[in-house]
């Protein structure tokens, strides 16, 4: 298939996997911001910070952060690239450039959430109403979106690029959003460890309901939601299916149906070998320092994918096929 | 500022403005002072309450229902025409507020009294020490219903009998808290507790914004946690379950959600098998050992062997299991007889022998139909009290004297005089009133009581708030949601040394690790990442590493 069509596909998909996220994210954290964060199991639950959102996306903090503030830029602010409105308009944009070859009822599904974003009652609702019922639509219609795609679309390359696409940023996100939750020892600041293990695990929690994880945590981990638990479920569960192993895993294998020569391609071989390493992670004892680490070099070896992907199939191979970079 | 509550605005909303009356005939209003201005704690509350207006309320009120409806938080009642179905949770949308010093105050009370109960359960299946030391008739303990022979000389891991427990509390006219019952079989509401919350969050965002209300959505993991801690396993992770009768009784909903929140399996009697004094579940891979069980069913059911024999929801072999010390049981079996409301007339003298404590919590005065003289003077005065049925719960076959006629009053007086011994009276509590949303929107006063949740394992710990349920009717005091009451969230406000401002807890929070920044698209966003590409192409060592280049 055409390189600029297969692009296309693959930020459509990235797009809207990056707005169902960030709206789970932000639903998490303001749901938890309502409320106190003195209580919990263990020594403390609290929540993800605003500043953390910020970190989360790559944007500039700058000075005070505030509340309604980082709601409104992160929703419905379409000067801010990183905001959920910016996405869908994006993905919108790359539909309508592929909508002879995704399913019709998709482009129609897709647009409509467009349409439906761009009403002026959203932002209304969103001061008014609270963000409940935007956070609820994003999350529907992205379902909606992926779920005429499996019932509606030909399963051909095409749609091994868009499915890649949106695992790919899958696993983005919820590497971004671990390492903001659980940074290394050492950069938190200056209080009791035990006061920071509190806060670690309370911070996890909130996260693991922010990607709608909660449950099948409870189910799959016998231990509490602590710090150390959410991150090797989060990393590694593999029959998770918003786990990073569980998304790098699809990645590969949509990549392997697209390519006519998986076993020479670069980004398909990398993400072998990144899969059977996050399987022998998995096995040994995790703590913080390695939780930090873990996240930090799968997230640079997924860049190094990104630039391989963009290399064999969308600028039209200058490099022969083979080529290790890494 | 006191409390947890910020400042109060400039200008404070009263009574007047909004045509709210405050209850006549000595109830005490929570929310507004007699002057009609709010109390201090509730100014913010009030202030926010009067922007919205009753139409906000109204339309809030229509969001409400139909999530509840589409989320399935519903539950089965008696209607006038008899059973109603799946009717969405009556969740009032003003919230009542505790302080925090009435919550430490009710929370001390209610650690005291639930060791106390645990205690006198332990007591009487054992030692009888209060039996023998003349405090609580033998008589009287054996001829409860919920007293049951198969506990005697059993003793559960840790001494615990009641792990979950919900006592209900009222507020008199002065302002007392005073209790009420306590339930320590199988208290329903605590899913009400958290489904609440989550809607108050989503519904009326704005209401929480000048407090700092303590979360209540940790009660699975205690509970979960309590449960893997009274489980006889020492070697592998203790299997828990969630026992129900059956997904036709009225809190199945409660059921699912606890089995769903602990992430474990919710089981019938029909999953269940003993097999040599041990308890197994039936699963796709064979017979699964069950070390606890959460049971949301009587004593009489659990088992047709040791209990009814007719029960078909029970398990035959369960309670041999139990003195086997294979299993344990949440609650203990025989804990129903600490949830009597004749053994309730007892508790503060429990406190007193116990634990040598004063009780904080005062009991309502109650009279027991069992003594002649009592049962003379109380059916005296039929027009002024309460009576109840010692063994009932959900508030069935309860008698209020001021609002019954004479004719059905002394209907209940030929059946008291026949069997005094299942019967107390009490004085009427005048229970205070928190401002409850109408179907128009407005505000006017609504009787209240609390249900705070407490889970007994290692420790003792009590959720912040509870159940809070309202009468829906004007001037009722019937509040049990199985006879049309609604449900009120209920904050508890942090003490005020935390209510720090958003930036302060920002300030602690920990620094972000640096991030790469975002793509969107084909093009790198800006020179920054320009230079992320250029080092993405040239890894540093690390990367390698994280792949096992360097090893191979």
């Amino acid at each position: 298939m055409l390189s600029r069509i297969a692009q296309e596909l693959f930020w459509l998909g990235r797009n809207i996997a990056r707005a169902e996220h960030t709206a789970r994210m932000l639903d998490g954290v303001f749901q938890a911001s309502l409320q106190s964060n003195s209580d919990g199991f263990g020594s403390g639950s609290v929540q993800l910070g605003w500043r953390s959102i910020l970190a989360i996306m790559g944007a500039d903090a700058g000075g005070d952060v505030e509340r309604e503030e980082v709601m409104r830029r992160m929703t419905i602010d379409r000067h801010e690239p990183a905001s959920v409105i910016s996405c869908v308009a994006r993905a919108r944009e790359s539909a309508r450039t592929v909508r002879d070859v995704i399913s019709a009822e998709m482009w129609e599904a897709l647009n409509t959430t467009n349409l439906r974003l761009a009403d002026p009652a959203v932002e209304h609702n969103l001061s008014e109403l609270g963000p409940y019922l935007f956070f609820q639509l994003v999350k529907e219609r992205s379902a909606l979106f992926w779920g005429l795609n499996s019932r509606t679309m030909l399963r051909d390359e095409a749609r091994a690029f868009l499915v890649a696409g949106g695992r790919f940023e899958s696993a983005d996100m919820v590497l971004r959003m671990l390492r903001v939750t659980l940074p290394a020892p050492g950069q938190e600041f200056t209080d009791a460890e035990s006061r920071a293990t509190g806060l670690l695990d309370g911070q996890a929690q909130a996260l693991l309901q922010a990607v709608g994880g909660f449950q099948a945590f409870r189910r799959a981990v016998p231990s509490p939601p602590q710090a150390g638990p959410v991150a090797r479920f989060l990393l590694y569960e593999r029959s998770y299916p918003d786990s990073v192993a569980a998304s790098v895993d699809a990645v590969q294998q949509a990549l392997t149906d697209a390519d006519r020569d998986p076993r020479r391609s670069d980004p398909v071989l990398r993400l072998a070998r990144l899969g059977a390493d996050l399987e022998f992670r998995g096995r040994v004892a995790i703590d913080r320092a390695s939780i930090s680490e873990t996240c930090e070099l799968v997230q640079r070896e997924l860049m190094l994918v990104d630039a391989d992907i963009a290399t064999r199939y969308f600028v039209g191979s200058t490099m022969p096929a083979g080529t290790v970079h890494a | 500022m006191h409390h947890g509550a910020l400042p109060a605005p400039p200008s404070i909303p009263t009574t007047s403005d909004s045509g709210y009356q405050p209850p006549t005939g000595g109830a005490l209003d929570e929310i507004f002072a007699a002057d009609g201005a709010p109390r201090d704690h509730a100014r913010r509350l009030a202030s926010e309450l009067a922007a919205l207006g009753p139409e906000a309320l109204v339309d809030a009120g229509q969001r409400r229902d139909a999530i509840f409806v589409q989320q399935g938080i519903t539950f089965d009642a008696t209607g006038k025409d008899g059973p109603v179905r799946d009717r969405p949770f009556p969740l009032d949308l003003v919230p009542r507020i505790l302080t925090s010093d009435d919550w430490s105050h009710l929370e001390a009370g209610l650690r005291q009294r639930i060791v106390a109960l645990n205690r006198f359960i332990d007591d009487v299946y054992h030692e009888r020490e209060i039996i023998r030391a003349g405090i609580v008739p033998w008589q009287l303990v054996v001829s409860r219903s919920h007293f049951a022979r198969a506990a005697a000389g059993v003793r559960p891991p840790g001494g615990v009998y009641c792990h979950v427990s919900g006592c209900d509390l009222v507020r008199d006219g002065d302002g007392t808290w005073r209790v009420l019952e306590d339930n320590v079989r199988t208290p329903s509401g605590i899913s009400y507790v958290l489904e609440n919350r989550v809607a108050m969050t989503r519904l009326l965002p704005q209401l929480f914004q000048h407090y700092r209300v303590r979360p209540v959505d940790h009660y699975p993991q205690l509970l979960a946690a309590a449960l893997r801690s009274v489980a006889p396993s020492s070697e592998e992770e203790a299997t828990v379950v969630v026992w129900t009768p059956g997904s036709l009784n009225s809190a199945y909903f409660e059921h699912a959600f606890l089995a769903r929140q602990m992430g474990v399996e919710l089981v019938e009697a029909s999953d269940l098998v003993v097999r040599d004094d041990v308890l197994y579940m039936r699963t796709t891979d064979g017979l699964r050992r069950v070390h606890a069980v959460y049971r949301r069913l009587d004593d009489d059911f659990v088992d047709p062997l040791e209990f009814r024999p007719d029960s078909l929801l029970g398990v035959p072999g369960l309670v041999r299991a139990y003195r086997a010390g294979n299993v344990a049981i949440a609650n203990a079996l025989g804990t129903g007889v600490a949830d009597d409301k004749a053994i309730y007339h007892y508790v503060p003298d429990m406190i007193r022998f116990y634990l040598s404590e004063e009780p904080i919590l005062a009991n309502v005065q109650t009279y027991l139909m069992s003594d002649p003289q009592l049962r003379d003077m109380a059916l005296g005065r039929k027009h002024e009290l309460v009576f109840k049925p010692t063994n009932e719960s959900g508030g069935k076959g309860v008698c209020i004297g001021p609002r019954s006629t004479t004719a059905e009053l002394e209907r209940v007086e030929a059946v008291i005089r026949s069997n005094p011994d299942e019967w107390i009276a009490q004085e009427l509590v005048n229970l205070s009133t928190v401002p409850t949303a109408g179907p128009d929107g407005r505000l006017s006063p609504r009787h209240v009581d609390l249900r705070p949740f407490a889970v007994f394992g290692e420790n003792l710990q009590i959720i912040p708030g509870g159940l809070t349920r309202v009468a829906m009717v004007e001037g009722s005091m019937i509040v049990n949601s199985s006879q049309g009451g609604g449900s009120k969230d209920t904050w508890v406000l942090e003490r005020s040394a935390s209510t720090a401002s958003d930036a302060e807890v920002e300030g602690q929070r920990l620094p972000a690790p640096p991030m790469p920044q975002l793509r969107y698209g084909s093009e790198w966003h800006n020179q920054q990442q320009q230079q992320q590409q250029v080092a993405a192409v040239t890894p540093p060592s690390a990367a390698a590493a994280a792949t096992g280049d360097e090893a191979r």
